[in-house]
């Protein structure tokens, strides 16, 4: 089976001399590149003259060079499926995603804003419990918390930065205003995708690019190796690592691309080996001691000695070593406690308390059933909502009213009621849409954005992000794994 | 440098020599046939199938196109070209960090190239085969060329030529040693020439010898001549050359038996007179080639790639 992911046969093929744009039909949604009057908005006006110029057949030809080029070097992840494991690429749109200057400005004051408050909040309940014993959070949902983990307990954490690495998802909603969707304060991916969509945009559209003034994002790998210095005291000879499950995992590229631009060792757990709380790694010279682990394994398989046992990914002894300070672990363990589907709903609340300021970027207004008033809310409006278990992932114990039946929605009332603490509702947001090709034109399809910060001794927010895209008309699913894409996204200078 | 990206550097090395020698033997075999007689190409064909893959059946001209298929394409058997390259590309991305972006491409395209081919629908074959050489020598450049020759370069070349001085002493066992018992046919000038050919000899041999083909001077060649890229005795040079730059801070403790098994290589690859291997004990000189080889490959790992962590300590 080819690797390849080739597009559909062109059924409707567009005419010669039609312009790319001739199918864009607009929606209800809020669109990235015209306003609902269909006049360009003013920061796409020079791709649009540019592309409108372009045959389709030559927009086709660029659009299969990138994918080829995926291919050729290895961008992929893998899908398994029965016995077969197949690479496939992660479709790259070539039509970039434009970000302002204002609204970046606004998207990276708001996310400094905001790991700073969650940053706070970990040190909190890993130390003294204030926000607990001030009864802003329910101690129930932080301890019950199946990512809490107890044996972070008073551990010192350098600069109190717990979560080094955060990728956010941010949607824009139907009044285009930039909206917090989730929080990645684990081992959020996707970074080496935004660097090499750049990366063949650029090869693409070389004279469109330097006449826009887009911010540079190649520095991101020196950030993340400066983010990961600052976390230990150690100044000569700094030994870093990231560690990866393994070449079957499906970022394994983007470990291995990280690795090998920061210039530090790419390692698994059977390189590593403990031995008086020092963690080396097995080198063909001897072994060789190592400072800093940027892990992108879960916490669950850091150690089996003290998380899960069963797991072969991890060092025994690792955390021990982390505990008596002999190595520096980013993220920190016991991050995930702040990223569930609860914790997320108090974030503004979190900013108020810890920073007294007003959140810069709101969440997508959420509704929590623990509070009897949104309870009553949500029941009476279940045909309206997206009601979501908190402790689940994946689409799991979840209800989206509008698609579901009278009897589903009833039977599921009678569960949010026996539980309301479980259950967390939202409405349904129609993310914004953004000009993609399909089959040399170009169609509206729904973007998130996902930047990237860091965070150590200071916060670093590279001009950059992953936008995914539903690639299906129509979709408002985003993920990798059921038929999304990514674009290339554009931060400009002014 | 991590003992896993040794372990995977230098096995990426000697998939991708035994690939280009399968390659070659078969350009070489599909190139020649035309001027052979049917029993000639046939018996040819044995000793190819039984230098790439060990195996000793009889072949008739009716099994060409299954035996391409099954050395050339058959991802089920292990020895076959595809897989080469297909375990080479494995243990190339297990250490894709460690590579550049040339090398990784030029394996991964030509892995690509390679997976959707079977031998009914290439169309002529020896071309095709002459096209993969030419691609693994292309990788081989840029490998040259852009890797820093560094440690793991040198895992590089020490997987390559382990590799190689072993496959050329299985391809002269099967000439001039006990393997040649299982064919049936004894070697013609035909056949001499295409040995020189499997090992891309015939030019440089002409060039000391003339185009006189005398077996023994055969086989003085691919043995000893100490400038052929393609003789055991340059790969054993390489392979002493890359003992002395890996693991540059291993105590001498740890170095000393993989130096000596070296010494022992060199000496034996330096010092041995073909004559004395003609009058009968060639058998047992290649075999002792190739079991020194083995030996350098487990003392490597002993020292550097498996060690237990208690050792160091």
């Amino acid at each position: 089976m080819s690797a390849a992911q080739s597009r559909p046969e062109l059924v409707l093929s567009p005419q010669p001399g039609e312009s790319p744009f001739a199918a864009y039909k607009l929606g209800a949604p809020y669109d990235e590149m015209f306003a609902a009057d269909g006049t360009v908005r003013p920061h796409y006006a020079a791709l649009a003259e540019r592309l409108a110029n372009l045959p389709p057949e030559e927009l086709l030809r660029r659009q299969q060079a990138c994918e080829t080029s995926f291919l050729h070097q290895g961008i992929t992840f893998t899908v398994y499926s029965d016995k077969q494991a197949t690479e496939r690429i992660f479709p790259a749109d070539l039509f970039p995603r434009i970000v302002t200057a204002s609204e970046w400005a606004k998207i990276e004051a708001g996310l400094t804003q905001r790991i700073a408050a969650l940053n706070l909040f970990l040190k909190d309940i890993y130390t003294d419990g204030r926000v607990l014993k001030d009864g802003l959070i329910p101690r129930s949902m932080i301890y019950g918390s199946k990512h809490y983990r107890r044996e972070m307990r008073g551990l010192p954490v350098p600069h109190d930065a717990y979560v080094n690495v955060c990728g956010s998802d941010l949607v824009r909603n139907e009044s285009g205003e930039y909206v917090v969707l989730e929080d990645n304060l684990r081992v959020p991916s996707g970074v080496s995708y935004m660097l090499a969509n750049r990366d063949v945009v650029r090869r693409a559209f070389p004279s469109l690019f330097r006449s826009q003034g887009v911010r540079p994002v190649d520095q991101y790998p020196r950030e993340l190796l400066a983010t990961l210095r600052a976390l230990t005291p150690v100044r000569e000879d700094v030994s870093i690592a990231v560690l990866t499950p393994g070449v079957f995992n499906s970022a394994y590229f983007e470990h291995a691309f990280l690795a090998r631009q920061m210039g530090v060792e790419l390692v698994e757990g059977r390189d590593l080996l403990v031995n008086d709380n020092v963690v080396y790694t097995r080198t063909t010279s001897g072994l060789k001691r190592i400072d800093v682990i940027y892990r992108r394994i879960d916490d669950d398989f850091v150690d089996p000695l003290i998380f899960r046992d069963d797991s072969a990914l991890g060092v025994s002894g690792l955390f021990n070593a982390y505990r008596a300070g002999n190595v520096m672990i980013a993220n920190a363990l016991g991050t995930g406690v702040a990223d569930d589907k609860a914790v997320y709903a108090y974030v503004p609340r979190l900013i108020r308390y810890y920073l007294s300021e007003e959140p810069i970027l709101n969440n997508v207004e959420t509704f929590l059933c623990r509070e009897p008033k949104s309870l009553s809310y949500v029941l009476a409006n279940l045909d309206k909502l997206v009601v979501k278990a908190v402790g689940e992932s994946g689409g799991y114990g979840m209800l989206v009213g509008m698609h579901a039946s009278k009897a589903e929605r009833e039977a599921f009332a009678e569960m949010v009621k026996a539980d309301p603490e479980n259950y967390i509702a939202q409405p349904t947001i129609q993310l914004s849409t953004a000009p993609t090709f399909v089959d040399g034109r170009v169609e509206p399809r729904h973007v998130d954005l996902r930047p990237f910060i860091l965070h150590a001794d200071k916060t670093v927010i590279v001009p950059g992000a992953l936008t995914r895209v539903a690639l299906r008309r129509g979709s408002l699913v985003v993920n990798s794994s059921q038929g999304g894409g990514s674009k290339d996204t554009w931060v400009l200078s002014n | 440098m991590l003992s896993r990206v040794a372990d995977s550097l230098y096995w990426m090395s000697r998939y991708l020599e035994r690939a280009e020698h399968t390659a070659r033997l078969l350009a070489v075999k599909l190139e020649t046939t035309a001027e052979q007689s049917r029993e000639d190409a046939e018996s040819a064909w044995v000793r190819v199938l039984a230098a790439v893959s060990e195996e000793h059946a009889p072949v008739t001209d009716s099994d060409v196109l299954a035996i391409t298929q099954h050395i050339a394409f058959d991802q089920m058997n292990g020895t076959s070209l595809l897989s080469s390259v297909s375990f080479a590309r494995d243990n190339a991305r297990q250490v894709r960090e460690q590579l550049t972006i040339e090398v990784w491409e030029n394996l991964n395209r030509l892995y690509l190239k390679l997976r959707d081919l079977t031998a009914a629908e290439v169309s002529s074959p020896a071309m095709l085969f002459r096209e993969i050489l030419q691609d693994l020598h292309a990788l081989e450049g840029v490998t040259y060329s852009t890797l820093s020759h560094g440690e793991g370069w040198y895992f590089l070349e020490l997987g390559k030529h382990i590799e190689r001085a072993q496959l050329i002493c299985r391809l002269l066992d099967l000439h001039f040693g006990a393997a040649r018992a299982g064919i049936a046919v004894e070697a013609n000038y035909f056949d001499w020439l295409v040995l020189l050919k499997f090992c891309s000899a015939f030019e440089p041999y002409c060039k000391v010898y003339t185009a006189t083909i005398q077996p023994e001077k055969i086989a003085e060649f691919l043995l000893f001549d100490a400038e052929f890229p393609h003789s055991v005795r340059f790969s054993v040079d390489r392979v002493c050359d890359a003992l002395i730059h890996v693991a540059p801070g291993a105590p001498p403790g740890r170095r000393a038996t993989v130096e000596r098994l070296a010494g022992r290589l060199k000496a034996s690859a330096d010092f041995t007179q073909i004559e004395e291997l003609m009058s009968g004990s060639i058998d047992r000189f290649l075999g002792d080639i190739a079991k020194q080889c083995e030996k350098i490959h487990d003392a490597v790992y002993a020292a550097y790639i498996a060690y237990g962590a208690e050792t160091v300590l």
